[in-house]
């Protein structure tokens, strides 16, 4: 079957991404976690937006940094991990009383490092899931899908989303200005310098882009009632005594814990709903809105699929989740790696973006 | 001053705004107060759902602050800050964090007051992760932290245009400059556990102390290294480019004329406007 060319909905994108990290969350196996890693990979090279850099890249060369610095300040430092099978031992270096509990240098251990490994791995895989949301949906992409009560804000947002590459170019141009007079620019003060000419210069802009806002009257889009102001006020107010009530129940175990998450959750209900009650948009026709077809729907649902069979694993305990430390691989558990298996299927079924011509 | 009242803070923006202050402390300090027997069970979760409850807080602040009155000419000036924000962000990338970016948000806060200086500063993060595609679950932390660095900019005493200002200013800068590389590091410090290196990590259910003598020296083996830098880099750049750069501030301000009413008059001949209140005791009031 052959789909029309087009960009997937951003939100389904990033709720699957959301779903793979939380998979990648529960576990620390490594085969499982490198599953996760590749099956971002796939789907990045075949889905990606192209008219974005590739995110995914960096956010694993990060993953990598990550997995490199961990090790070696294993190495050096140590960690919580006694272990058995000693590798090696470096010189170590005697600190002074104070310092008691740190070490540096001293025996190393396969299984600290190993354990150092997986969970930097861990790490490494949710920022893949992160970087691969990235990636297939440019997070500004999403900015339209932000409630009324914030409509003004996201304006704003996408003011200086427009302005920053203009700021680089004022930059640059001011910077050949005082290169051409014979300073050399380089250094704080000639850094500080350049601050004035270039905000001078967005301020009017921006003044401009104010001004014609205004007389193109702008602002028309969202209707805004006294009262339905002051009802998304006190749902606000309300939701977040909710949140507080709830947190101080979770932490603090001797009020009660069963409270806690309920109290939690209605509260983050409570306001979630105000910012959605406190304005409304006009109906109007948008600008190449995106679609939300079964394809979407899929898309979240094996996103979520994986997280939700990693949780209720993590939950039963099964084998293999969170691995020991020893030389050996470690049992894998057959469902884990069918829902992450399936949630590589977006690279397949989703509607292919369109090259750029 | 006139400028003050870009976005006031109403009572229920400010009553919201203490309460999610209250609740991020609490995101940021949990490892050092939660009893031993939640950290042991919820240890690694909690870094997460705190990062989706946070998000949905700036979301909430950031309503409640505007309350739907930014006019164009608000949205406008918080885009300039935003944009200089997100630039400052793109230029620091291969720096490693060394980011210039608070010193526009101290000065739009301290020229702006509170309500703008928080928006800036928030603002100001969202496009930096934006333009970088960095968006992740650090976001909603970094972008309340910078938030309360603008609102704190904005409560500063001190007259505007007053030969001190650029020194409180620049000790601001130095001081907050730090403070968020403690919070920031703070988010992530028990998902690590028994991970970090020994005698640095977090211990479950041990005592206040311990648990904070164990994360400064976390701090300062891994994080200090940058964040002294970026204090002091901030610090400067305030020192050298601020008194002009809050002239600036004050001029697009003034120029821009917040809260001037707007009066319709008969048609027959064009409606002489109210001059804008010029602040007479600011320097170089042109």
């Amino acid at each position: 079957m052959v789909r029309r060319e087009r960009l997937q909905h951003p939100a389904a994108w990033w709720l699957w991404g959301l779903g793979l990290a939380t998979a990648a969350s529960r576990t620390t196996n490594p085969v499982l976690l490198l599953l996760v890693i590749g099956v971002c990979v796939l789907v990045v090279s075949e889905r990606r937006d192209p008219a974005t850099a590739n995110m995914l890249v960096p956010f694993l060369v990060i993953g990598l940094v990550i997995i490199a610095f961990r090790v070696a300040l294993t190495m050096i430092l140590g960690n919580g991990i006694v272990g058995d099978t000693e590798l090696f031992t470096l010189p170590r270096i005697p600190l002074p009383d104070w310092a008691a509990n740190v070490r540096i240098g001293g025996l190393v251990t396969l299984e600290s490092l190993l354990y150092a490994v997986y969970e930097a791995l861990r790490l490494a895989a949710i920022l893949a899931c992160l970087g691969a949301a990235n990636a297939l949906a440019s997070p500004r992409r999403l900015l339209r899908y932000l409630p009324a009560t914030l409509y003004d804000v996201g304006t704003a947002v996408v003011v200086g989303l427009t302005f920053a590459p203009q700021l680089l170019a004022d930059a640059r141009t001011v910077r050949a200005a005082r290169t051409l007079r014979g300073h050399d620019g380089r250094g704080l003060g000639e850094l500080a310098r350049l601050t004035v000419p270039i905000l001078e210069t967005a301020f009017e802009r921006s003044l401009g882009l104010a001004a014609s806002m205004e007389s193109r009257g702008y602002g028309r889009a969202v209707t805004m009632t006294a009262g339905g102001r002051r009802l998304a006020s006190v749902l606000a107010l309300v939701g977040l005594l909710g949140i507080l009530g709830g947190l101080y129940g979770l932490l603090d175990a001797s009020a009660g814990g069963v409270l806690g998450l309920p109290l939690l959750i209605v509260g983050g209900l409570l306001a979630a709903a105000s910012l959605v009650v406190g304005a409304s948009r006009d109906r109007r026709s948008g600008y190449r809105r995106d679609p939300w077809t079964w394809t979407e729907s899929l898309t979240v649902l094996v996103g979520a699929l994986a997280g939700a069979v990693m949780v209720t694993g993590s939950a039963a305990g099964w084998n293999g989740l969170t691995p020991s430390q020893e030389a050996q691989l470690p049992a894998v558990p057959l469902p884990a790696v069918l829902a992450l298996l399936l949630a590589a299927t977006p690279a397949v079924f989703t509607p292919r973006p369109r090259r750029a011509t | 001053m006139s400028e003050r009242r870009v976005v006031p803070l109403t009572w229920p923006s400010r009553i919201t705004l203490i309460a999610v202050a209250v609740i991020s402390v609490l995101a940021f300090t949990w490892p050092f107060i939660v009893s031993a027997q939640f950290a042991k069970a919820h240890g690694n979760d909690a870094p997460w759902l705190f990062a989706a409850l946070l998000a949905l807080l700036a979301l909430v602040c950031l309503a409640e602050v505007t309350a739907g009155r930014l006019d164009a000419k608000t949205i406008a000036i918080l885009g300039v800050a935003a944009a200089a924000g997100g630039a400052m962000r793109v230029l620091s990338v291969g720096t490693a964090g060394l980011e210039p970016m608070f010193f526009v948000v101290i000065i739009a806060g301290r020229v702006l007051g509170p309500g703008v200086g928080f928006l800036s500063g928030s603002l100001a993060l969202l496009t930096g992760a934006m333009l970088t595609g960095g968006v992740g679950p650090w976001l909603p932390f970094q972008m309340l932290c910078a938030g309360g660095i603008g609102l704190g900019a904005g409560l500063l005493p001190g007259r505007p245009g007053a030969r001190s200002e650029r020194w409180v200013l620049a000790g601001y800068a130095l001081g907050t400059g730090l403070l968020f590389g403690v919070f920031m590091n703070l988010w992530f410090w028990p998902f690590i556990g028994a991970n970090a290196p020994s005698g640095m990590g977090f211990v479950p259910g041990a005592p206040f102390e311990e648990n904070l003598a164990h994360y400064a020296l976390f701090y300062a083996a891994t994080s200090l290294g940058w964040d002294l830098p970026r204090g002091v880099l901030n610090a400067l750049l305030v020192l050298i480019a601020g008194p002009a750069l809050l002239r600036v501030f004050r001029r697009g301000a003034r120029r821009a004329a917040f809260g001037v009413p707007v009066v319709f008059g008969p048609a027959a001949r064009p409606v002489e406007t109210a001059p804008p209140p010029v602040d007479t005791k600011g320097p170089g009031g042109r």
